[in-house]
Parts: C-alpha cells; sequence; structure tokens
C-alpha cells in the first residue's frame, strides 16, 4: 500500500489557507440580492398576523417568503424553514429580499407580526409535572402508537408523571415515572445481588451548540427551470437529492454547489430546512438571492446536542467486573423530530463495559429549545463523560486501578451490546488501553493522582469512547483519462476531515498510481457524483475507501482485459503499477494508463461506461452515464462482506490542575489512542482525535445553554456566552497513538474516526476532574468553576438537583 | 410628545414603563404658574378685603383656640419631613443630581405609610373626619364661591367651618394623590431588594406593573404641584397665623371669629364666655397652651 | 417593530485627529447624540445588535495625543487609547507597575488586545446577559432588573453592591489601576478633571444607567499613575470560565509594601463581583502593620466578602473573592 497510511496535502489545501477556497457566501451571480430572516421572540407563539405593508413599500425591498409559501411538513418532525407557529426563541418566522442586507434589515423591522403567546417548557422535568406546559399543541413526547389504520407509528402524546413520582426530586434524585423507551438484557436482579458494590448516581448533562465556523448561509438563482443552490453540508451527493425532495423537483433540475464547509459536526448530514428559503425567495422575486447566516441566527437555527438529565445503578464484583447496570434517561429533544441519543447512550454503555445485566428506560421529551440534530458521537459524547467518573468511583473504593478496572471491563472482538445484542467487526479496545497507557505513562503518572503543589491537585483521568465507525454498501466512480489522470468522483463533501480526498486513495493504491496522477472531483452535483453516504456517524472512511477499492478493482480488472485484448495473454498475466498496466513476467510489455484510457474511449461498452453493473444506485447510473466515453471507467458497488457493526474506540488520558481556591482547572496533557483499524492518513487523523477531544474538553469544562425560565428566552447565544474552548484551554502539546490493527471486515482495514475523540476528550476530562477531587463525581457537565468551588468550599451548589439550562 | 414611556418587553410585546419625565417640568411650571397668577390676582385685587370677626356661637370662645393637637402637628410635620424627602429622592436623580436615592425614597415611603395609616386611624376613630369632608354643603358654598369670583358686587366671603373648602379640596387631592403613590409604591417595593425581602419584579405581571408604574408616576409628579401650592399659601402673609397654628396649634379668639362661623365649627368643652373682639394682637402674649379650649 | 441583529445601522461617522475637534463634535451633538468609538470592541457589539443606534459616531483612531505610554518609575501617563497589547508588554510598566500589565495581558484574546484600547477597557458598559439582549431593565431605562429576580440566570452577575441592577463591572485593567493609585484624566468643552481611579466608576445606587463619571460630551484623555506604588510587590488573578475571550468571573490586584514579614501599606481591589470595581478599604486597613501570617491573610479574606449578598447562581463568588483576596495577601496563589 504506497498512498494510505501516508501524509499528502489534500487538494484544497491551498485555496484554503490562501483564501480563495469559496464557501457558500463567497459566491456571487448577476443581480444577486440579500435575504433577512425574522425570528421569533417567544419560545412558542402563533403568528395572528403579519403586516409588511411598510416594509414592502420601502424602496429596494423585493419580496417576502413566509410559511405558507413553502411545501408542508410532516409528521413528527414539522420542521420547516420559516414557520407561523414558532417553537423556540429564534425560530424564522419569514424572510424579506432586498437589494442589500442594510436595506432587508430595515424591511424587518419594519414588519408587524402579531404573535399569540402560548404554553412553553423549557426544562423536560417541568413538563412532565402534573398539569406542567407541553412544547407542542399535541403534547409533550415522541411516542409509538397505533394510527387509525392499526400500525404503530411515532406521534407526539401527552405524558406527565405523578406528584408521587416528583418525591424523590428533593433529594437530588431523579424521579422516573413513565417512561416510552426501554431494553433490558440478562437478569437484571440477579446482576445485581452478584455485585459487591452498588453505585447509584443522579446525572445532568447539558444541551450544546454545535457552532460550526462556518454557519448554514446559502445563495440560490433558478435558471432555465433550473435551480442552482450553493450551500454548506457535509454530503455533497446526498443533500442535492435532499433539496430536490424538500423542493419537490427532479434531481435532475438542481445543481447544487457545496464544496467547501466550514464544519458540520452532524448539523448539516444532508444540509439544512433553511436552504429552501433562498430557492423559494428567488423563484418568488426573480433574482438570485444569498442568505448570509448570522452567528446569532446559527446559534439557534444550528442545531444541538440533546441534554440528558439522568440516573444509573451500577454494580461491581469486588474484582471490578461490572454485573449490571440500570439507567434512565430523559432525552431533552427541543421541539422537532427524534434523535436517538439516548438509545446510542444506552448502547455504547453497555458496549464498554459489558455488564452481565443491563435495563434501559428513558424517554424524549419536547421542550422550547432550538432543535436537537446528531452531534458528533450522538449519544456517546455525552454518557461516557457521565459514567467513568462513576467507574472511577467504583475503581476507588474496591481498590483497584482504575486503567484495570476499564481494561476488565472493556469489550473484546466477541462483544455482543445493545438490545440486539449487536456483533462487532473488530475490537482493539484493551491494545487501545495498553499502548495508551505506555505512552502516557499511566503507572508514573497515576502515583500524582491527589498531589498538592500549592493550592493545586493533580488529577488523572482515563475516558473510553467507543463510537460507530463505517457503512458500506455504497458505489465508486472513477474515470481514467487520457492524459493519464485518475478522476475520482466523491459524493462525500468536504467537511475539512480530509475523507474526499483520503478515501480516494483506496482506488488510487490498487491501481499503484502516484497521487499527483489523481484528481478528486467534489462538491458540485453537475460533475456527475457517485452515490455517497450521508457522511454522518463516522461512516465516511470505512465506507469510501470500500466504495472506492471496490472501483479500483474494477478498473484494475478492465486495465488487464484492455492490455490481454491488445498485447495478447489473460488478464489475469497483467498488473499494474507506475501509471502502467504491464505483464507481470516481463514488465516492458505492457501500455500506459493514458493509453488504456484512449483504448477503453475506442472499446467502449463497460470500458468507457457505456454498460454498467446492474447493481448500481439509481443515484449513480446518470452520473456514469455522463461519464461514459470520457476514458477508462472504474464503477462499482461495494459488495464486500460487511459482518457485523463497525465501531471505533478511542481512549482519552488526560492530566489537569484544580486549584482548590478557586475551582479553576487545567488541562495539562492529554493523549488519545485509538483502534480506528488502518490508519490512512496519520495527519489527519491526530487532527481528528485532537480536534475532538478540545470539543470535549469545551463539553466537559464550559460550553452550555442558559435560559430565563421565566420568558424562555437564550444567553449562551453568542460564542462568548456559550464559551466552547479556546486554544489556551488546550494543553501546549497533545499526543496520540493508534493500534493500527486493520478491521478485518473491509478491504483497507479502516474504519470511521470522527466521533469518538470527543467523549474520549470529555469523559478524561470528567474523570481527572473527579481524581482531583478526591474522587468526588460531581456528576454535572459541565464542570464549570462554580459548581467545583461550591464543593471545594462546602457551599451550596449554585445549581439546584437537575436543573438544566442554568 | 408622549405621556407614557413605553418599551418592548423580551417578547417584543409593548409595555408601559411609567410617565414620560418631561411631565416633572410640567408640573414644576404648573405649580410656579398658580403661585405668579395667584399672587399677581392677589396682588391686584387685594384678596378677601373686609372680613371682620362675627359673632359668636353658642359655646364659648377662650382666647385661644386650639386648631391642631400637639400630635396633628407632629403628623403634619413628620409626613411633610417624608413627603419632602420622597419628592427629593424622586426627582431629583431624573433632573440630574445624581445620589443613592433608592434606600432613603424606600424607608421615606414607608415611613409616610405608616404616617398615613396612623392619620387614617385618627381622624376616624379619634377626630371628625367631616371636618375635612367635601359634602352638600361645602359643595353649594363651592358654587356660591365660583359665582361670587365672576360677579362685579364684590360680596365678602362667608365664614367657614374649621377647615375651609379649598383646604378641604387640597386634601381631596393630597389625599388621592397621597394613597395613589403610597399604594404604588408599596407594590414597587416588591421590585426592589429591601432588608426584609429580596426583589421579585414577576410578582405582577407586566401590564399591571406598567399601570401601577404610570399611577405612581402620575401621583408623584401631581404631588409636586400640590406641594409647591401648599407651600406657597403656608408663606404668604395673610396666611401667616393659619402657618403659625400649625407650629403652635392655637389660633386667637380673633382669628377664629373673624374667619370662622360658630355655627360650622362649633368648639366644645367650658370656656369662658365670648367677649367682643379686642382689636388686633394682644392675645400672643397670653399664649399658654394649657388653656386653649379643645376643638 | 421586529427585532433583527447582526446588521449595523448606518450613522454619521467622524474621524477627527486632535480631541479638541472631538470634543467640538460631541458638543455638536449634544448630550448622547454622538458616540465615542475607540476600539470598537464594545461598541461594535451594541450597533450590530441595533440596541444603541446612536445618530453620529465619533471615532478616535486618528487622534495621535491619545496614544502612547510616557515616563518612568516617577511615575507614568498612559494615553486612553494605547492599545491593550502595548501596555502588556511596555517594559516600564512590566517592570514597576507589573500588576498592570498582568492584568493587561488577560484581557479577552490578543486579537482584541490589539485592538482594544486601555480606556475602551475601562469604560466598556457592562455584558449583563439581560441588559446586552435588549431588555427594557433599568440600565436601559426600564424599570425592572431581570438578572436579580428569584428566577434569573445570574452567576455572572453582582455579589455586592447591588443597587437594584446586579450587573457587573467587566474591566480587567480597571482594579489594576485602583491599585495602582492611578487618576484618570477627563476633559471636555468647559476644561479638564482628574477624578481618582477608584471615583471613576459609578454604581447603579447612584446613576444606574452609567458605568462611569464620564459625562456625555466629555473624553477619557489619559491615566497616570503615581510612582507611589513603583516596584510594590504586586498581585493579579482573574478567573473564568475559559482561558480567552472571556470576562472575570472575580478578579484581584493589589499593590503592598512588605518589610520584615510586615505589610507597610496596601491597595486592593476586586472586579467582576459588583457593578463597579471595588476598592477593599477595609482589608488594606486591617493588614496594614500586620504581619504576613496566617491569621492576617484570612482576616483580609473574610473581610473582602463582608456583607455581601449572593443572588440565586452566583453564592460561589464568595469563596472565589475571598480567597484571591487571601492570594492577594499572601502575594501568591
Amino acid at each position: 500500500m504506497a498512498l494510505i497510511g501516508q501524509d499528502i496535502i489534500p487538494p484544497d489545501l491551498v485555496a484554503k489557507v490562501t483564501g480563495r477556497a469559496k464557501f457558500a457566501e463567497d459566491f456571487r451571480a448577476d443581480g444577486m440580492v440579500f435575504a433577512k430572516l425574522l425570528l421569533s421572540p417567544m419560545p412558542h407563539a402563533r403568528v395572528r398576523s403579519v403586516d409588511a405593508s411598510r416594509a414592502l413599500a420601502m424602496p429596494g425591498v423585493l419580496g417576502i417568503l413566509r410559511a405558507e409559501d413553502l411545501p408542508e411538513g410532516r409528521g413528527l418532525a414539522p420542521e420547516r424553514a420559516l414557520t407561523d407557529e414558532p417553537m423556540y426563541v429564534g425560530e424564522p418566522v419569514l424572510a424579506v429580499a432586498a437589494v442589500d442586507e442594510t436595506t432587508a434589515a430595515e424591511a424587518i423591522e419594519a414588519i408587524e407580526v402579531d404573535f399569540e403567546p402560548l404554553p412553553f417548557a423549557i426544562d423536560p422535568l417541568d413538563s412532565l409535572r402534573p398539569g406542567g406546559p407541553n412544547a407542542r399543541l399535541e403534547g409533550n413526547v415522541p411516542r409509538l402508537a397505533e394510527d387509525e389504520e392499526g400500525r404503530n407509528r411515532m406521534t407526539v402524546q401527552e405524558l406527565k408523571w405523578t406528584e408521587a413520582d416528583f418525591a424523590s426530586l428533593d433529594e437530588g434524585k431523579l424521579p422516573m415515572g413513565e417512561h416510552t423507551d426501554e431494553w433490558t438484557h440478562g437478569e437484571l436482579d440477579p446482576a445485581f445481588s452478584a455485585a459487591d458494590l452498588v453505585l447509584e448516581d443522579t446525572m445532568v448533562h447539558q444541551s450544546l451548540t454545535h457552532h460550526p465556523m462556518e454557519p448554514r448561509s446559502s445563495m440560490a438563482y433558478w435558471d432555465n427551470g433550473k435551480l442552482h443552490i450553493y450551500a454548506s453540508t457535509q454530503s455533497t451527493q446526498r443533500t442535492h437529492g435532499a433539496i430536490a425532495g424538500q423542493l419537490g423537483l427532479d434531481p435532475s433540475d438542481v445543481v447544487f454547489v457545496g464544496q467547501y464547509c466550514g464544519g458540520g459536526f452532524g448539523s448539516k448530514i444532508a444540509g439544512a430546512p433553511i436552504y429552501v428559503v433562498t430557492a423559494l425567495l428567488s423563484q418568488k422575486v426573480g433574482r438570485p438571492v444569498m442568505l448570509r447566516i448570522t452567528r446569532y441566527e446559527e446559534n439557534y437555527i444550528g442545531r444541538g446536542r440533546p441534554g440528558f438529565q439522568a440516573w444509573t445503578k451500577m454494580g461491581f464484583r469486588s474484582d471490578g467486573k461490572m454485573t449490571a447496570i440500570d439507567l434512565y434517561i430523559v432525552q431533552d429533544h427541543g421541539p422537532y423530530g427524534r434523535s436517538g441519543d439516548h438509545l446510542t447512550a444506552a448502547g455504547v454503555a453497555d458496549l464498554m463495559y459489558q455488564p452481565d445485566a443491563m435495563r434501559f428506560r428513558g424517554l424524549t421529551v419536547y421542550t422550547n429549545t432550538p432543535p436537537r440534530s446528531a452531534q458528533r458521537a450522538p449519544g456517546g459524547a455525552q454518557i461516557v463523560a457521565m459514567l467513568e467518573p462513576i467507574v472511577d468511583k467504583a475503581a476507588r473504593e474496591l481498590g483497584i486501578d482504575r486503567l484495570e478496572i476499564r481494561k476488565l471491563n472493556a469489550p473484546d472482538h466477541d462483544a455482543e451490546f445493545g438490545a440486539n445484542r449487536g456483533r462487532l467487526t473488530s475490537a482493539f479496545v484493551r491494545e487501545a488501553f495498553d499502548i495508551g497507557a505506555e505512552r502516557f505513562d499511566w503507572d508514573g503518572r497515576k502515583t500524582r493522582s491527589g498531589e498538592r503543589n500549592g493550592t493545586k491537585v493533580t488529577g488523572v483521568g482515563i475516558g473510553l469512547s467507543p463510537f460507530v465507525g463505517g457503512s458500506s454498501g455504497f458505489d465508486g466512480l472513477l474515470v481514467l483519462r487520457p492524459d493519464g489522470v485518475l478522476h475520482i468522483h466523491q459524493g462525500i463533501g468536504n467537511l475539512g476531515t480530509h475523507s474526499m480526498a483520503d478515501t480516494g486513495r483506496a482506488a488510487a493504491d490498487v491501481l499503484g498510481l502516484e497521487w499527483d496522477r489523481c484528481a478528486i472531483i467534489w462538491g458540485d452535483s453537475s460533475q456527475h457524483l457517485p452515490r455517497s453516504s450521508v457522511q454522518a456517524g463516522s461512516q465516511t472512511t470505512h465506507a469510501h475507501t470500500r466504495a472506492n477499492h471496490a472501483a479500483g478493482m474494477d478498473m484494475k480488472q478492465k486495465l488487464q482485459e484492455i492490455a490481454a485484448i491488445d498485447l495478447g495473454g489473460s488478464p489475469a498475466s497483467y498488473d499494474v503499477g507506475g501509471g502502467r498496466v504491464f505483464a507481470s513476467s516481463s514488465p516492458g510489455r505492457g501500455m500506459s494508463f493514458a493509453r488504456a484510457a484512449e483504448r477503453a474511449i475506442e472499446l467502449g461498452g463497460k470500458y468507457s461506461g457505456q454498460e454498467l453493473p446492474e447493481d448500481l444506485h439509481g443515484d449513480t447510473v446518470p452520473s456514469a452515464t455522463a461519464l461514459a466515453g470520457q476514458g477508462l471507467m472504474g464503477v462499482a458497488r461495494d459488495n464486500y462482506s460487511h459482518e457485523g457493526a463497525t465501531w471505533s474506540f478511542v481512549v482519552g488520558f488526560a492530566e489537569v490542575e484544580l486549584d482548590v481556591e478557586t475551582g479553576d482547572v487545567r488541562i495539562v496533557d492529554y493523549l488519545a489512542s485509538t483502534d480506528c483499524g488502518t490508519v490512512v492518513h496519520p495527519r489527519s487523523l491526530g487532527a481528528q482525535l485532537h480536534g475532538g477531544a478540545i470539543q470535549g474538553f469545551g463539553q466537559a469544562r464550559s460550553q452550555k445553554w442558559v435560559f430565563d425560565p421565566t420568558w424562555g428566552v437564550p444567553f449562551a447565544h453568542r460564542l462568548y456566552t456559550a464559551r466552547p474552548p479556546g486554544i489556551l484551554d488546550v494543553p501546549l502539546q497533545m499526543d496520540w497513538v493508534a493500534v493500527e490493527e486493520p478491521d478485518p471486515q473491509t478491504p483497507v482495514g479502516a474504519k470511521g474516526i470522527g466521533e469518538p475523540p470527543v467523549g474520549a476528550g470529555s469523559a478524561a476530562v470528567t474523570s481527572a476532574i473527579a481524581d482531583a477531587l478526591g474522587g468526588k463525581c460531581l456528576c454535572r457537565i459541565p464542570l464549570t468553576t462554580d459548581v467545583i468551588l461550591a464543593e471545594l468550599a462546602g457551599r451550596a451548589q449554585p445549581h439546584r438537583p437537575l436543573e438544566i439550562h442554568s | 410628545m408622549e405621556i407614557l414611556r413605553t418599551a418592548a418587553n423580551p417578547w417584543g410585546e409593548n409595555i408601559l414603563l411609567g410617565v414620560a419625565w418631561w411631565l416633572i417640568w410640567a408640573a414644576l411650571l404648573a405649580g410656579v404658574a398658580f403661585v405668579v397668577v395667584h399672587a399677581v390676582y392677589v396682588g391686584a385685587t387685594g384678596g378677601k378685603k373686609g372680613m371682620t370677626p362675627g359673632p359668636a356661637g353658642a359655646a364659648p370662645v377662650p382666647d385661644k383656640v386650639e386648631r391642631h393637637s400637639r400630635s396633628s402637628r407632629t403628623y403634619h410635620w413628620l409626613m411633610a419631613a417624608s413627603m419632602l424627602t420622597l419628592l427629593v429622592t424622586a426627582f431629583f436623580p431624573l433632573v440630574g443630581i445624581q445620589f443613592a436615592w433608592v434606600t432613603i425614597h424606600w424607608i421615606a415611603g414607608v415611613a409616610l405609610t405608616l404616617l398615613v395609616l396612623w392619620h387614617i386611624y385618627d381622624s376616624f376613630f379619634r377626630q371628625d373626619w367631616r371636618a375635612v369632608w367635601i359634602g352638600g354643603r361645602e359643595l353649594g358654598e363651592m358654587k356660591t364661591a365660583v359665582g361670587r369670583f365672576f360677579s362685579r358686587d364684590k360680596v365678602p366671603h362667608p365664614r367657614m367651618a374649621k377647615y375651609h373648602n379649598d383646604q378641604r379640596m387640597f386634601h381631596h387631592a393630597a389625599s388621592i394623590t397621597g394613597i395613589g403613590v403610597i399604594i404604588t409604591g408599596l407594590l414597587m417595593m416588591f421590585r426592589i431588594d429591601t432588608w426584609f425581602w429580596a426583589s421579585n419584579p414577576y410578582f405582577l405581571s407586566d401590564s399591571t406593573w406598567g399601570l401601577v408604574f404610570v399611577l405612581h408616576g402620575l401621583c408623584g409628579v401631581g404631588l409636586i404641584t400640590l406641594v409647591i401650592a401648599h407651600i406657597y399659601f403656608a408663606i404668604r402673609p395673610e396666611k401667616r397665623w393659619m402657618t403659625r397654628s400649625m407650629i403652635k396649634g392655637w389660633i386667637t379668639r380673633e382669628e377664629y371669629l373673624t374667619y370662622y362661623d360658630p355655627d360650622k365649627w362649633l368648639l366644645e368643652g367650658e370656656a369662658k364666655p365670648v367677649a367682643a373682639p379686642s382689636g388686633s394682637g394682644g392675645t400672643d402674649a397670653q399664649g399658654d397652651p394649657e388653656a386653649v379650649a379643645p376643638a | 417593530m421586529a427585532v433583527i441583529r447582526d446588521m449595523i445601522p448606518a450613522f454619521e461617522l467622524f474621524q477627527p485627529t486632535s480631541v479638541d475637534e472631538a470634543i467640538e463634535i460631541l458638543d455638536r451633538y449634544g448630550r448622547g447624540e454622538a458616540w465615542v468609538l475607540a476600539g470598537g470592541l464594545d461598541s461594535l457589539d451594541w450597533f450590530k445588535d441595533r440596541i444603541k443606534r446612536p445618530e453620529a459616531v465619533v471615532e478616535l483612531g486618528s487622534v495621535s495625543e491619545l496614544k502612547g505610554i510616557n515616563g518612568g518609575t516617577g511615575g507614568l501617563e498612559i494615553g486612553a487609547l494605547t492599545p491593550l497589547a502595548e501596555v502588556a508588554r511596555h517594559a516600564d510598566i512590566i517592570d514597576n507597575f507589573a500588576v498592570l500589565s498582568d492584568a493587561a495581558s488577560q484581557v479577552a484574546t490578543p486579537q482584541i488586545r490589539n485592538q482594544g484600547t486601555l480606556g475602551g477597557n475601562l469604560i466598556q458598559d457592562t455584558r449583563c446577559w439581560y441588559y446586552r439582549g435588549g431588555w427594557p431593565c433599568y440600565r436601559a431605562g426600564g424599570n425592572i432588573c431581570y438578572a436579580g429576580t428569584p428566577k434569573s440566570m445570574n452567576r455572572e452577575h453582582a455579589v455586592m453592591g447591588q443597587s437594584r441592577c446586579v450587573a457587573v463591572n467587566g474591566s480587567d485593567t480597571a482594579p489594576a489601576l485602583i491599585a495602582l493609585d492611578a487618576q484618570m484624566v477627563i476633559r471636555g468643552s468647559s476644561g479638564e478633571r482628574i477624578v481618582d481611579a477608584e471615583d471613576f466608576f459609578v454604581g447603579p445606587a447612584i446613576d444606574i444607567q452609567r458605568m462611569t463619571v464620564i459625562e456625555p460630551g466629555e473624553l477619557l484623555v489619559s491615566i497616570r499613575i503615581p510612582g507611589d506604588w513603583a516596584g510594590a510587590r504586586f498581585y493579579w488573578e482573574k478567573v473564568r470560565d475559559r482561558q480567552s475571550w472571556d470576562w472575570a468571573l472575580a478578579s484581584v490586584a493589589s499593590a503592598m509594601f512588605v518589610s520584615g514579614g510586615t505589610i507597610e501599606r496596601a491597595r486592593i481591589a476586586v472586579n467582576g463581583v459588583a457593578p463597579t470595581p471595588v476598592r477593599l478599604t477595609d482589608v488594606e486597613n486591617i493588614v496594614r502593620g500586620q504581619p504576613l501570617s496566617d491569621g492576617t491573610i484570612d482576616a483580609a479574606g473574610e473581610l473582602a466578602i463582608r456583607g455581601s449578598r449572593p443572588l440565586r447562581h452566583n453564592d460561589f463568588k464568595l469563596p472565589l473573592t475571598r480567597n484571591l483576596v487571601r492570594r492577594a495577601v499572601r502575594g501568591e496563589a
């Protein structure tokens, strides 16, 4: 393998560092005008009337877009780009187009909207109280119910707990009334009976905004009935289809461009609901429309990670083996949809500790807070940071090394987990613990635990963070041009992870081609992209090394066949390398790739893409067809076997210094150790491991949401009030190390690694802080200075038990 | 010019904040204008000339007639002090003279409240509240007075009860505005931290608070004008005897018979028989509060 | 009227080149109609949110007489428009008045310190998020403090000196300058006046809509630091949620002369805990002449928070302030 495992310069780098890269808001079109949004000032309201007459009469104002101009929303997630029943402060109500942004802003101010306030809920527990408010008119929880035709469907219903359920709240214990989600494996009671130590904790984890650097801006225009739209997204190919779907258009009538993406973290998986605004407003005013989403607006519409109010009971044998977990999660979900963070969290807990028995119960509660979506390790990042300090507590009480208790319970290749007792493709978790512990000098460091230096006390922590790392079954599409350059068509987007370049190397390696002979084609639906993953759930590296490997193998086969046709012998007697296909026995006999590409065009049929494999996805066929005849085509569906679930693992090791007089915490060292299969791109892997950890540091220490409960209005809607971490909150040096054991269920051996680094960073820090506090788990995330200092000074905690958004 | 100050609440709904502060200047101007107009009018017309002592009633009239008991006087001056404190602490900061006024203001407000409560008790249970009331008789008199003001014949003013009708009118105006500021002020106590509780501005709804603030502002501003007029009369030369009575408690027998109708202000108790008025002066020297007949 | 944020409305821009010219423009516009813009880090936030909408903006960037640091151990005069970065790295300040360079070096971020000025850091408006959100609170001319209610989110608000308003002063350099006994030179159309640093800030009890004594039409021209405290034992510490772009949850600045284990004299100020930076005169008095012992240190800490009144979410600021003052007296963390 020549390229996989090497550092490369990705093809977008120069444009990025020189500022030439065009992000969504950098595009321009002739006659382009600007849009601005009017946001709801209330957490839940009904628009009684809108008087835009004064705004529309202003010079330079071109038009207004209302909810009624949009396609209907459906089912559980009736969220639309604009609404007449806003369900959170900041939800867009209407948009105005004007010749410039100043005029558009003035027009928004000239609009009179008559809002009727409706009941609202900010804290899920408030909504669950008898007589508590519902975030939605229909109810406060999503749950399965039979519809008129007897089908089980998710619907919004009202669920209230009893006063008796809430009795435990005063003691700081999560009330646990009726739930909507439950699964169990094993026998819970015997498993707890077998335990020598049972720990019970109530925990709170805040919600967090995604905060991608690039907000969800977009520009759109119509040309001869075709929509051209420029927007920031994760998966280009899937966003193209999603936008067409939202607008009821045929995908061939939509050109979608999204070449650079300033971060998504799960919030831009298939675009964003707001993107239809520019498309429809442009149609209405007959001009190209640009909507630049501001940081303030991004904080509202930019999605967030669901917060948890949770309770757990965990049983341990005296040797540290975990016997049972009983877990209850109330998931705060904003007003729309239903992400499975709480379900994933339960699966992650089961996977990482492998208890003999586990019960999960929980429910999702709607609140009038910004909508949630997947955020980098959804569910996983929350639960590992919540549970790891409790495992530390068990280790302390049982007198076991904290590394050993984790290794003892860690999953191996035969692990089963979750409700369905799923299996893994591979799990080199103990190896990750071992190499990480060695590099971090765990044995040396742990002796420093609790060491005092003036007012500073040292804490060391470990956090294991598993997360899904790969899907399969997508298509690879390659064209070897007559100039000898391999065009690798990538439907995945340019999320900053370099995966759109890195995964292409699987094809290049199969063909033995130098990287400078490869061109990555990405970011523009008119460039004929193959069916791709949604580029979420850390699928990409796994899925698209496979798809490109498959396409590469197809191309290699075709090269061998062309050589055999022209030069005689069997295809199998030819090999590829150095930009040539040549006879294995006599390397001088062969032809260049350039010549082979010419020959493919001449030969036609499958060689030039005139004939396509039958199992290609319907989305790939038009792209391949459009490229037919341009060279030698390698195109294939990923049909490699894929038994079991692909999961990656990161172990975070952190050392912190906690000031006992101020509650201030500094992370002084951090190491990430990972099992992510074969390392595809070391430098990029390091960036993922450390970048994710930094996000985790913010999650553990500073970043949160704050709402005024009386008005339902948020305050953490600026970067400085939301407090994501800055570079000074990060240790000067951070290290990483990888197990580098290939996953046996994928040809390249690589697993996705985008997500688990967050939980590892967060959990290592919550674990280290608990260690510095002498093993005390405060069980609230983030562990801000006030929370820590209140504990140290023996004063009342600043937050009521289970208080959220405070 | 708006009379009310408004703002958008956090939900963008329009709420009342209070009265516009230009009303302070308007009230000040109204007070000053009243003083000037009255002073000019009195200067030009010579005021209520030709009042001479009238016949005494059935009851004997002592040399000194008690007009204000010691407790009434104490009440009056304490109330005056708290009222002036309230006005200064309320309005000086608004016109640019900055100091820490809130604590002084609410303490003075509490003092005023207690004084007014005592006064209400006192007037209903210990004194005759009808002494300041505007009833049918007073309305009739006021009607006549208005007619007299516009008539060419300068008929002498009739003599009055213990409290003249203009005093009764002032008392009514001061009572209404005073009770207005007191009730609204007490509610506003919920919005500040005191020694007894921490502020809770959510005690009332936005719109109710708006009303409270507007009433407090209107009454407070109204008191500026009333206080100016009150002080003006207190220092006018021809009214000084009345001011003196608020300090020392009594008026002379002559003043009693000159300005008051003994039928309307009945003196009670044993006293020496009413003598003929002995001209001006002469009574002060005998001033002995002990000898004063109770009113 | 619907609300929209993040879009600066138009205004008349003036860029005078001298203080006199700037004051003349301010005068011409009268009370509060013209806005003084220094580094812009406070102002542009207000403008972008369309909450403060001045008719005219007087941008001082071209007034060179407002920039620069002059003097030495005998005292310094720092132009109000001197960038914080320059204050942080100036050799004379580092050598003689390190509490100021330390404080300046922890303001926000390097970018902000390059753009932000010393004067702007001192005059900055409070960051109370209710007030900054455009809510019609006392400070904004309304008649309510939304942050002080029993249900409010007030973790970052005041624990002392509240008077209806519970916002805190966010300046890092203010307590340092109070500790240094600095003076503020203010100029307006009626001439120049000099105000002690500790008297420069106005609390809500006196004027709920202002942060400093600067009247409309006046400019903070320079900051004078006397030589009295040159070379003293200084202490500066700022505790915040994250290590950049964050205001202090509490900060402490002190200057002390300690001789033979005895505190000869001291000046101590805290910020982030009250609507103004607070000089702890009582603490200074009880430590003066005392041995630098645990007893003195603890007594100083307790005295610093005597009479404070935490809100629902900020009780932690009491131990925090107490401990910071103890550290300041102790002279080390």
